[in-house]
């Protein structure tokens, strides 16, 4: 109680309270700009929070994750370009409102609904947390490792149609995630004696060349096609009805938005399905059980209720498999595991007994961040609006140009910029050849506590083969793994007849 | 060249890379077993095995579509953002022009940091990279350059105490 007590202390410092009210104020701009999500938002402020306590840093960047959320709607509501794949289904119901000059209501109901769903995520997650996290302790190395091998399986198939090319992206992570210093012998492993190797390749230009470099110069190659050029936001109308949410709007969705969060729960707890996919189930399910289904499309508040409400319950949610087992649902999560990582942190049921009063710290900041969001958007909404306007000729320079000193902030390396670089162009090609750069980079975070385990699993076992079949839980998570490979094989073998 | 065309070279680069890194680079790199634990070079193994047989058997399923006379999913959609959809996919041809247009520039940067110090290179590199992207409006060009350039040169210098290097 002690603990908890000073913990949520910690999150009402100034200091901590500053971060994540410019965490959100920031996510939430960064947000609105179409091309621009969360996670690249927070590959590009990682090197930031190298100089920040951790408290401050993880709050400041759960911050930005909540904000971008709710930011990705603005574009989507404004300009019918969803920033991010969440926010897709919010364009369905905010544009037509935008047309009929309700653009502002729309909006206003994107962030009630967007808090709420965050709201009661975050309160699940607190209140389930901890507790699983002591379950969790009583695993071991194999079960570990067996966990992990699921994970990668699972999070294979992210940002990619095709199970084999998530693999060999997933693969690739871990091959590239294993370069520097092997564990067990101290020893260089496939540095080919380059020495800057030695220490392992760092996360930070990793991530910003994969997320936000390779990102900018895709949308740069798209704006020669017309798509992405800048489009002018609507008008808002002045009508009173057709700028607030009245209480009996918002009330009258109550339903919606608690099945809405729901989903976004259920989504977000399980690794690999992430927030779009809890957007469109959503949507799917309040357009079904509605009074008024055709006037779904048409700009009905509803349907940006379940859409914004399920996206943003997953923010909370996804942490769940982090915080409990050490595992990063979706890139998001990836990158705040990484900057938990920088802070000298291994996320998982350990996080509660060696940091207690920082996780419940953290907590607190998601509480406040949920708060924060709401006060922010409340009164900021017409300045965020703006973001959506910046033009392309000067963002994605000034992007670029963030990219390349964001990589040599984190530890003053040239040779970190030119990693960045490669790791951009690599980005570039697995775009463009569908090969999952999400399970690249989750293979790379997770290689070192996956090798780990098998090696504790060999030597406190002495080699016995079948020390796996004496854990079953170990044997039901391998089991697992083998039966999503090969029940996604033979799908996809009956797909194609 | 066909998507499954490409998708094919790409397949067959990552079976040679594979056949690279198993037959020589993984065996050179890697430490000696120790003697205890498992081999430093069995997850590598186990990482580029994976790689070679996804690989193979992608290479394996377009061959037999192929014979079969079937159309695989990339045939059924080549190039999905040439097709006007708004899809969230971003598989597309490449352009190595467009890609040399950013990166050359870049490299430049980072050689000229060393070489011209961070406020020249950085300078130019703004200046370089606001034209390629297409702006045209010189004093908004110069104003956003010397800005950008003199905000970050503040924020790493006497923010976070980095040092600059060629400053």
């Amino acid at each position: 109680m002690e603990m908890i007590l000073a913990g949520l202390m910690d999150s009402l410092s100034p200091m901590s309270l500053m971060f994540v009210f410019v965490g959100v104020a920031t996510g939430v701009a960064i947000g609105a700009i179409p091309g621009i999500n969360g996670p690249m938002a927070i590959a590009l402020f990682i090197p930031l929070t190298y100089y920040m306590s951790p408290l401050a840093a993880i709050g400041f960047l759960v911050g930005l994750n909540k904000g971008a959320f709710f930011g990705g709607a603005i574009s989507a509501v404004l300009l019918r370009t969803p920033g991010t794949p969440e926010a897709a289904a919010t364009t369905w119901d905010g544009y037509p409102l935008t047309e009929q000059g309700k653009g502002e209501k729309a909006l206003r109901m994107a962030l009630y609904s967007s808090v709420s769903g965050d709201f009661i995520s975050t309160t699940v997650l607190v209140l389930i947390a901890a507790p699983l996290a002591t379950v969790a302790l009583y695993m071991g190395p194999p079960e570990m490792f067996a966990l992990i091998s699921l994970a990668l399986t699972v999070i294979a198939g992210i940002g990619t149609k095709s199970i084999s090319r998530g693999l060999v992206a997933a693969a690739a992570g871990l091959l590239v995630g294993m370069i520097g210093t092997e564990p067990v012998t101290a020893l260089p492993r496939l540095t080919f004696d380059i020495y800057q190797l030695e220490s392992g390749l760092s996360l930070i230009p990793v991530a910003i060349g994969l997320l936000a470099f390779s990102e900018i110069l895709i949308q740069l190659e798209r704006l020669r096609f017309g798509a992405g050029a800048d489009e002018a936001a609507r008008n808002f109308s002045d009508r009173p009805e057709d700028r607030f949410v009245s209480l009996k709007e918002f009330f009258a969705n109550t339903k919606t938005l608690l099945r809405a969060s729901a989903i976004g729960i259920g989504v977000g707890a399980m690794p690999g399905l992430g927030a779009p996919v809890a957007s469109f189930l959503s949507y799917d399910q309040a357009l079904k059980r509605s009074d008024k289904p055709e006037e779904f499309g048409k700009g009905r508040l509803e349907g940006i209720a379940s859409s914004e409400a399920a996206n943003s319950a997953v923010v909370g949610a996804s942490l769940i498999p982090l915080f409990v087992l050490g595992i990063p649902g979706n890139l998001a999560v990836a990158m705040l595991m990484g900057a938990f990582m920088i802070h000298g942190m291994m996320p998982g049921p350990l996080l509660f007994e060696e940091n207690s009063q920082l996780m419940y710290g953290v907590f607190g900041s998601l509480v406040i961040a949920s708060f924060f969001l709401l006060i922010i958007g409340r009164f900021g909404l017409k300045l965020f609006c703006k973001a959506v306007q910046i033009p392309s000729v000067v963002l994605y320079p000034l992007v670029i140009f963030t990219c390349i000193m964001g990589a040599y902030l984190g530890q003053s390396s040239m040779f970190d910029v030119m990693v960045m670089l490669v790791f951009g162009v690599i980005g570039y090609f697995m775009r463009k050849f569908d090969f999952s750069y999400v399970a690249f980079l989750i293979g790379f975070i997770l290689v070192p506590e996956w090798e780990r385990a098998l090696q504790q699993v060999v030597i406190t076992s002495q080699y016995d083969t079948f020390m796996f079949f004496r854990r079953p839980v170990a044997v039901l998570l391998m089991a697992l793994t083998v039966f999503v490979i090969t029940r996604t094989f033979l799908v996809g073998i009956r797909k194609k007849g | 060249m066909t998507r499954i065309q490409r998708d094919t070279l790409a397949y067959a680069l990552i079976v040679l890379a594979s056949v690279v890194l198993l037959a020589w680079a993984i065996p050179k790199y890697t430490p000696p077993y120790p003697g205890y634990g498992a081999s430093p070079a069995l997850v590598p193994n186990v990482a580029v095995a994976v790689m070679l047989v996804m690989a193979v058997l992608a290479i394996v399923r377009t061959e037999v579509a192929r014979r079969r006379g079937t159309r695989l999913d990339a045939e059924k959609s080549e190039f999905p953002e040439e097709g006007g959809g708004t899809g969230f996919t971003q598989v597309g041809r490449l352009d190595i022009l467009h890609l040399l247009k950013y990166m050359v520039p870049a490299a430049l940067f980072v050689v000229g940091i060393h070489t011209v110090g961070y406020i020249a290179s950085a300078l130019g590199f703004m200046l370089l990279l606001q034209y390629l992207v297409g702006a045209r409006s010189h004093i908004r060009i110069l104003a956003i350059s010397v800005i950008a350039v003199a905000l970050m040169y503040a924020v790493m210098r006497y923010g976070f105490g980095v040092p600059i290097p060629g400053l």
